[in-house]
């Protein structure tokens, strides 16, 4: 009896086990904070820290967008929440923007972050009713992004200058 | 085989194995799944690990084992496979030519351990020899030649091996830290290997106490009175009626030389 229950246990917990490696292997963490950030959203205890998370978003407001991305990652440490990464990758659109030429370097670290975003997102539908912003979803931020790398015709346009930042 | 070893020692340690066996600590942290090739050596592993006893299949999977011991046994199994696949990963350069060159070795020197070993203690030493070499080579030669930073004799030995092939052969360090897993990784490995076929403590007891190994020592006095008690043997069987000694004879198997032509 002893035997049949140190074989259920062993089996229990070599599952357990294999499920966590082939998570790992699946999603790349980077940190320890990233696996236990994981972990706990795979049972959805996962929490940001809202503090944190209010501080970015007045940096965010005041174009302050260093500083704004700095409380974003400390609000979300495992890059575990759809909304503050929608807020990094508005903030990386925000600052690469320019009348004349877009930074594609901070787009492309924008896309990746809304890409994360989107995929974080209950069905990769993402939405964020902020009235301070031009582009509402994960969606039209991404397409707007991608906009900015790509080269084209419209590159030329002299009426460019007269855009305004969404 | 203890049913804590076979359920739960071997495979986490195994389990562990291919989880550190896939990963590489450089800039960034990945871990990296096995090749194809990996798989091909694992499974040459266990064959050769079966065929000298070094794994006693049966001890895992019999059909005198019940339906739990068989997918325990499994599982271990398993886990065996995954943790050779990652060994044996860890230990080849990811990409190039070094890639095909090393994994061709693994596999001409496992098939010979597989036609030639017999012995588990052979077996233990031939792969343990084996993963060293590999691991002496990957993580001391190579990540020296090629580490960031190298000297400058170091720079034209490599520039001099890439020139001669023609720039075939290419490396891409794996990072120091990545050595010390690889390590840990193997040594992990190798116990397990050991743990397959390692013999059980002896029985305690009911009453909880161990034989004394004084016990022992008195066996040899015992066994010189047979002698003296097999001398009276012939003195019983010639009182036994003649029909039990023909119905023994005929149950027993007694060779009878043939006659000479």
């Amino acid at each position: 009896m002893r035997a049949t229950w140190v074989r259920l246990s062993g089996l229990a917990a070599t599952l357990l086990y294999a499920s966590f490696i082939a998570w790992l292997y699946a999603s790349q963490p980077q940190t320890v904070a990233e696996v236990t950030g994981g972990l706990t959203a795979t049972i959805g205890a996962y929490r940001i820290d809202e503090q944190a998370f209010a501080d970015g978003l007045s940096f965010f407001q005041k174009d302050q967008f260093e500083e704004a991305r700095a409380a974003f990652q400390r609000a979300d440490p495992a890059q575990r929440d759809p909304r503050t990464q929608f807020y990094i990758a508005y903030s990386f659109y925000r600052q690469g923007w320019g009348r004349v030429y877009h930074d594609d370097v901070l787009y492309r670290q924008g896309l990746e972050a809304v890409d994360r975003a989107i995929a974080l997102a209950p069905n990769q539908r993402l939405v964020v009713d902020d009235p301070a912003l031009g582009l509402h979803t994960g969606d039209e931020l991404r397409a707007e992004l991608q906009r900015g790398l790509t080269r084209d015709a419209s590159d030329l346009n002299p009426l460019r200058v007269f855009r305004r930042r969404l | 085989m203890s049913p804590l070893r076979e359920a739960l020692v071997l495979p986490l340690l195994f389990l562990s194995v291919a989880l550190l066996g896939g990963l590489r600590v450089g800039a960034d942290v990945r871990l990296l799944p096995p090749p194809a090739s990996a798989l091909v050596l694992a499974v040459l592993t266990i064959g050769a690990l079966a065929r000298s006893r070094a794994l006693v299949l049966e001890r895992f999977l019999h059909h005198t084992r019940s339906p739990l011991e068989n997918v325990s046994g499994a599982v271990a199994i398993a886990t065996l496979l995954a943790a050779s696949a990652q060994a044996f990963s860890i230990v080849t350069p990811d990409t190039g030519l070094l890639h095909v060159i090393v994994s061709v070795f693994f596999v001409v020197q496992l098939l010979t351990t597989l036609a030639g070993v017999r012995d588990r203690m052979a077996m233990l030493r031939s792969i343990t020899v084996l993963l060293g070499c590999a691991f002496v080579l990957r993580f001391v030669a190579l990540e020296s030649l090629y580490a960031p930073g190298r000297s400058v004799m170091k720079r034209v030995m490599t520039a001099l091996l890439e020139g001669v092939t023609l720039g075939a052969i290419e490396y891409q360090p794996a990072g120091a830290a990545t050595g010390y897993v690889a390590f840990v990784a193997l040594a992990m490995f190798v116990a397990g290997l050991v743990l397959l076929d390692w013999p059980d403590p002896e029985p305690v007891r009911s009453s909880g106490f161990r034989l004394k190994p004084e016990a022992t020592t008195e066996l040899p006095v015992a066994t010189t009175e047979l002698p003296v008690a097999t001398t009276e043997l012939p003195v019983a069987t010639t009182e036994l009626p003649k029909a039990t000694t023909e119905l023994i004879e005929q149950s027993s198997r007694v060779w009878h030389p043939a006659e000479p032509d």
